[in-house]
């Protein structure tokens, strides 16, 4: 026994009482793990049409239509008239579609005002509000219109609209890649995190490292499902094949624009 | 009884927000606690009808007007804490929106319509109404208690006003801010609401009351979990509402106490100067219109506004509460 005791080295011997630094991981848990969590926000579910949906491409005409109008009217009451028209649109959203509509046109609006506080200075009192309202009935009609279209309607409807194959492609698979390199970064932030025992001054440095790895990812992401796309006999373009039809309810929401498009033209001359 | 913006000292009002503030926290602890979190979007339709009652203006005597609140309405349905959120938050958007209230008087007006009339009110529903009422009980009870919880808020609110001259005049004896005593701001107060402001809660009261009980059984906390057809019924009520509320332009003039502050100087033959120097904040909508628009218009958009933000705002809220589970069911 006691041979055996005195084979085991001295510092085999001597309790250990390891301790590591605190470390600041304040960059890495908060910058960049919040910064992924930011991009896991665009991730896009399937878009859930209600009963009274249009078609996607009427959807979509009378979404950029409103935005044009909002835009171009200086009548505070047409804006306030589309407002209360996209709160009751949130009001009739799922709950969380509803809350990712708020919190959109609410951080939209809220930068907005924040932008604009400086004309208050100038003697422009009503600006920062108008502009503020503007930018969240905007904001809010355009993530409606995201949040209640199927991807792949949204994409035909660009391209009956003639948006160029390579451009829908584009957009399509950034889009796409935008939620796995979310959580592909969110994943090699918590490997870091990991690895880093003790105090590191140096965690900065791995920025780079964090970056590179997430674009080599993505290029080989996009590589590997445009590869696939080919397999199945993509060559660039989109056929649309059927038109689809329009039904009444399209006819409906045209009519519900012709009646803005009024609205705007009449509040307009009364400024 | 919506005081505006300076008609109340600074402290008065320092002294009412502060005593609404344990009231607030504790009325966010009992709704979470007590509701159930499926049940939360519907406290967001009951204050839309609060907030719609509050718009319908009515002649009262004496040329001015007033409106009922539907507090003890809310109370029956959801609780008196339910209530006490629900016309905070509508009050907010009243003020911050509309211009309908003072921001700094905040405090005050939640005290008298979002604290003391839906509890007054409830307190006296129950006592009449018992456990279990049969709905002809139960409607007379909600009418008694609505009534006077109206007119306690309205006393509570008249002496509000009347304290200011009391405690805040310059050296000449000229009130800072409302110039009206308690002997004027009581009987001027309690004349309108106890003949007409508090027979329109009443009416108010049992008429949605009577409606909800009879199309909507499940609306409220006290019934299983509603159904999105049994609301269809309530929503309908809602659109009415909202497409009915012009009419609460034909009550020309001021509510009283609510005047404009060129108004209050003709009356009284000096502006007071509390009110000449005071702050004010510039609402989006002030008195639900824009420009030299059509008034009906812009009272129908408010309507449409204010009904959909506190249907979102309850709608979030019961995003973020916990899911309940009851297990023993």
């Amino acid at each position: 026994m006691d041979n055996t005791r005195e084979d085991i080295p001295s510092w085999l011997k001597t309790p250990e009482h390891y301790r590591p630094g605190t470390d600041r991981d304040g960059f890495v848990s908060r910058s960049l793990l919040s910064l992924s969590a930011a991009l896991a926000q665009f991730r896009l579910d399937g878009g859930r049409q209600s009963r009274c949906s249009p078609t996607a491409a009427t959807k979509l005409l009378f979404a950029v239509g409103c935005v044009l109008l909002v835009s171009l009217s200086r009548n505070y009451l047409f804006v306030l008239i589309m407002l209360a028209g996209v709160l009751v649109r949130a009001c009739l959203l799922p709950r969380e579609a509803l809350a990712h509509v708020m919190a959109g046109a609410t951080t939209a609006a809220s930068f907005t005002f924040l932008v604009m506080l400086p004309a208050i200075l100038l003697g422009q009192a009503q600006s920062p509000v108008t502009l503020a309202t503007k930018a969240f009935v905007s904001t809010g009609l355009v993530l409606s219109v995201a949040l209640t279209t199927p991807t792949h309607k949204l994409t035909r409807a660009l391209r009956r609209f003639g948006m160029p194959g390579v451009a829908i492609l584009t957009a399509d698979l950034a889009l796409r890649s935008i939620v796995s390199l979310g959580q592909t970064a969110s994943e090699i932030l918590t490997a870091l995190q990991l690895r880093s025992v003790g105090r590191n001054h140096n965690k900065q440095a791995s920025m780079g490292g964090v970056g590179g790895v997430t674009l080599l990812k993505a290029s080989r992401a996009a590589q590997d499902t445009y590869d696939a796309m080919r397999c199945r006999g993509f060559d660039g373009s989109y056929e649309l094949g059927g038109a689809d039809p329009l039904t009444w309810i399209d006819a409906c929401w045209g009519l519900l624009f012709a009646a803005l498009v009024a609205a705007f033209f009449y509040l307009q001359g009364l400024v | 009884m919506h005081i505006p913006e300076n008609y109340l000292s600074p402290s008065t009002c320092a002294v009412t927000t502060v005593a609404m503030v344990p009231v607030w926290a504790s009325a966010v602890r009992h709704v979470r606690d007590e509701v159930p979190r499926e049940k939360i979007p519907l406290i967001g339709i009951a204050a839309a009808f609060s907030f719609l009652a509050m718009m319908f203006n009515i002649p009262l005597p004496g040329g001015t007007t007033g409106h009922a609140v539907c507090g003890t309405l809310i109370a029956i349905l959801f609780g008196p804490w339910s209530a006490v959120l629900a016309i905070s938050i509508a009050l907010a958007i009243q003020a911050v929106f509309f211009g309908d209230g003072g921001i700094l008087s905040f405090g005050a007006n939640c005290l008298n319509m979002a604290f003391v009339l839906p509890f007054v009110g409830y307190a006296i529903y129950r006592a009449i109404a018992g456990d279990k009422p049969d709905l002809k009980r139960e409607l007379i009870a909600a009418g008694i208690g609505s009534y006077i919880g109206l007119n306690v808020a309205a006393l509570l609110c008249a002496f509000e006003f009347g304290i200011q001259p009391l405690l805040f005049h310059d050296a000449q004896g000229a009130a800072l801010y409302c110039p009206y005593p308690l002997s004027v701001s009581i009987p001027a107060m309690m004349l309108g609401h106890l003949t007409v402001a508090g027979l329109a809660e009443a009416g108010f009261t049992v008429g949605i009351l009577a409606f909800v009980r009879s199309a909507a059984p499940s609306f409220g906390i006290e019934t299983r979990a509603a159904s999105t057809n049994s609301l269809v019924p309530v929503l309908g009520l809602i659109l009415v509402l909202v497409a009915a509320c012009p009419l609460g332009l034909i009550a020309t003039g001021d509510a009283w106490g609510e005047w404009a502050t060129e108004d209050l100087a003709q009356m009284v033959g000096y502006t007071p100067q509390g009110l000449a120097n005071g702050w004010e904040w510039n609402s989006f909508m002030p008195d639900y219109s824009v420009g030299s628009l059509p008034e009906w218009l812009g009272y129908v958009v408010s309507a449409v506004i204010g009904v959909a933000l506190l249907v979102i705002i309850f709608r979030l809220a019961a995003n973020a509460a916990k899911p309940t589970v009851n297990f023993e069911a």
